[in-house]
């Protein structure tokens, strides 16, 4: 009797455990860097709560400018200069992002390549 | 027990994210209507289930469609594939990699980018949890059997059958929820939340003609440009809604003109088709569109067309009321408001699925106030049956339109709804 009790609670412990963790992971997910090519620019765009991590692929960019909207809620924010921290790496910092959720930016290329504004969604997490 | 099991299966159908209502998902195909050329036909972008792969396009005209040139491009890496395609003669185009794409189609001088997303399933993502149960059950039935035969005491036979039977439990619990469980999102969709869906703002439009002012007989270009409510920003989040961006119907005030074409996207944000009109006056235009996780909305405009009537052989006869048709009948012959009334269009050869449906049925107010699109339900045999409630007395311009292999026919007439 004992035996069939242990047995149960071994099954159910189990389940519960395995379920829920399989369940945690299924849900949780990154930011992960989208490539978007234009006629002119390629970019890299990798986006956290905090920072937009652009990155040019292909052309010669000298000013990034990035403006992002959330568009399930129709929020706009001010667009933000991206800060040239190497030659074809720009980083956006500052208060791009109200809140979590998917973000369509667009990003201003301008330079020796052109001017282009590419567009591409990205989900925003902590 | 089965009270923990229960809870945990709430649980997991609680918090089990929605299927998106309007997602091109890998296995189905993409058809798009479109009026190019002069001539309206669906372009068909066949399901792809292997990528890198070939990607099929077909195009279906009403009744003919021109050869269109295709020009297809991934946005993610520019690559650039060309192809033509014509009725009967499709069109084998190559993805190399899964996400968003455009497809560019050329005919006559007019073109359209369709943006579209190349998606492939990656499974549920839960089979590991299936195949791993079994696996460990299986494996500890022999290690059980193995333990039986070597080992006197029953402990450890016990532990061994336990988690065996853990696992072909886990493995058939998964089975059976895997309806409700969270899928995992194909490979090249969309980076988006997991949790409902909130919809999105409603949408502006300016609709212009170009030349501004048409002339009677001459052709000009409908432009319809879309902007969030919200930002201000273009709209180009349209899903594909009864197999179009948009629908676009154009009438002239005494309904004698009616056009339902479906405008070729030429910028983010943007709708244009080509038309022309015999007779100067006031024409009223209503856009039928979606948004992507949204519901259906209906822009109206209206244009004016100047200069003199340039009547052709094909101009457009005066409506008259159903019963005059002989090919119309409406049940009851005199409609209550607001009480569902039965319109039986007899046809002329056997219908074809147009727009996704066998019959379209749009139902205009007398002023232009009012603007209903309705279905046929699959009625056999050569009739269309369309179920609508008139809203208020009053007089209706009405038009079914269905499609044979002779193309599309559109069927005009009046009802009149009593006080």
């Amino acid at each position: 009797m004992k035996q069939v009790k242990g047995l149960r609670l071994l099954i159910l412990g189990g389940l519960v455990a395995v379920v829920a963790a399989a369940f945690v992971i299924a849900r949780t997910s990154g930011p992960d860097p989208v490539t978007t090519t234009g006629t002119r620019y390629a970019v890299t765009v990798t986006a956290d709560r905090s920072a937009v991590d652009i990155r040019v692929d292909r052309g010669e960019a000298d000013t990034v400018i990035v403006a992002a909207v959330m568009t399930t809620m129709g929020h706009a924010v001010p667009e933000v200069t991206a800060r040239k921290a190497a030659p074809g790496h720009f980083v956006a910092e500052g208060d791009l992002f109200l809140m979590n959720g998917a973000w369509e930016l667009s990003v201003r290329l301008a330079g020796r390549s052109g001017e282009e504004t590419l567009t591409l969604n990205t989900l925003v997490t902590d | 027990m089965i009270r923990l099991l229960c809870l945990v299966g709430l649980l997991v159908v609680l918090l089990a994210s929605p299927a998106a209502a309007h997602d091109v998902k890998a296995g189905s195909d993409l058809r798009i209507a479109q009026t190019i050329a002069g001539a309206e036909l669906t372009l068909v972008i066949k399901a792809t289930t292997r990528v890198p792969g070939p990607l099929r396009v077909e195009v279906i005209g009403f009744p003919s469609a021109p050869t269109l040139d295709l020009r297809l491009r991934s946005v993610t890496d520019g690559r650039v594939v060309t192809g033509t395609v014509a009725p009967g003669r499709p069109a084998q185009l190559r993805v190399e990699e899964t996400g968003p794409h455009e497809l560019t189609v050329g005919a006559g001088g007019e073109s359209a980018v369709i943006p579209f997303r190349v998606l492939v399933d990656r499974g549920s993502g839960w089979e590991f949890l299936i195949y791993g149960g079994l696996f460990v059950a299986g494996l500890l039935l022999v290690g059980g059997l193995l333990t039986g035969a070597f080992n006197r005491r029953g402990r450890s036979a016990f532990v061994v059958t336990a988690v065996a039977a853990a696992g072909l439990a886990v493995a058939a619990l998964i089975v059976i929820l895997d309806p409700w469980l969270p899928a995992r999102s194909p490979d090249g969709a969309e980076p988006r939340p997991t949790d409902s869906v909130i919809g999105r703002p409603y949408v502006q439009r300016v609709v212009t003609m170009v030349p501004a002012a048409p002339a009677a007989g001459e052709e000009f270009v409908a432009r319809v440009e879309l902007f969030d409510g919200s930002t201000g920003r273009p709209v180009d989040d349209l899903t594909i809604h009864h197999e179009a961006m948009a629908h676009l119907v154009v009438t002239s005030e005494d309904g004698r003109y009616f056009r339902h074409v479906h405008p070729l996207r030429t910028a983010p944000g943007r709708l244009e088709v080509r038309l022309r009109a015999d007779r100067p006056g006031r024409y009223l235009t209503y856009v039928e569109l979606e948004r992507t996780d949204s519901g259906g909305q209906l822009l109206t405009g209206s244009f004016t067309v100047t200069g003199s009537a340039k009547p052709t052989a094909s101009s457009d006869p005066a409506l008259q009321d159903a019963a005059a048709t002989g090919t119309v009948t409406v049940t009851p012959a005199a409609p209550q408001a607001g009480r569902a009334a039965t319109v039986e269009v007899a046809t002329s050869g056997t219908p074809r699925p147009w727009l996704g449906m066998a019959g379209h049925l749009i139902v205009r107010g007398a002023d232009g106030e009012f603007l209903g699109h309705v279905h046929e339900m699959g009625t056999p045999g050569s009739r269309l049956r369309f179920t609508f409630s008139f809203p208020a007395p009053g007089r209706y311009l009405a038009w079914a339109q269905y499609a044979t292999d002779r193309g599309i026919t559109t069927v005009p007439f009046t009802v009149e709804v009593p006080r």
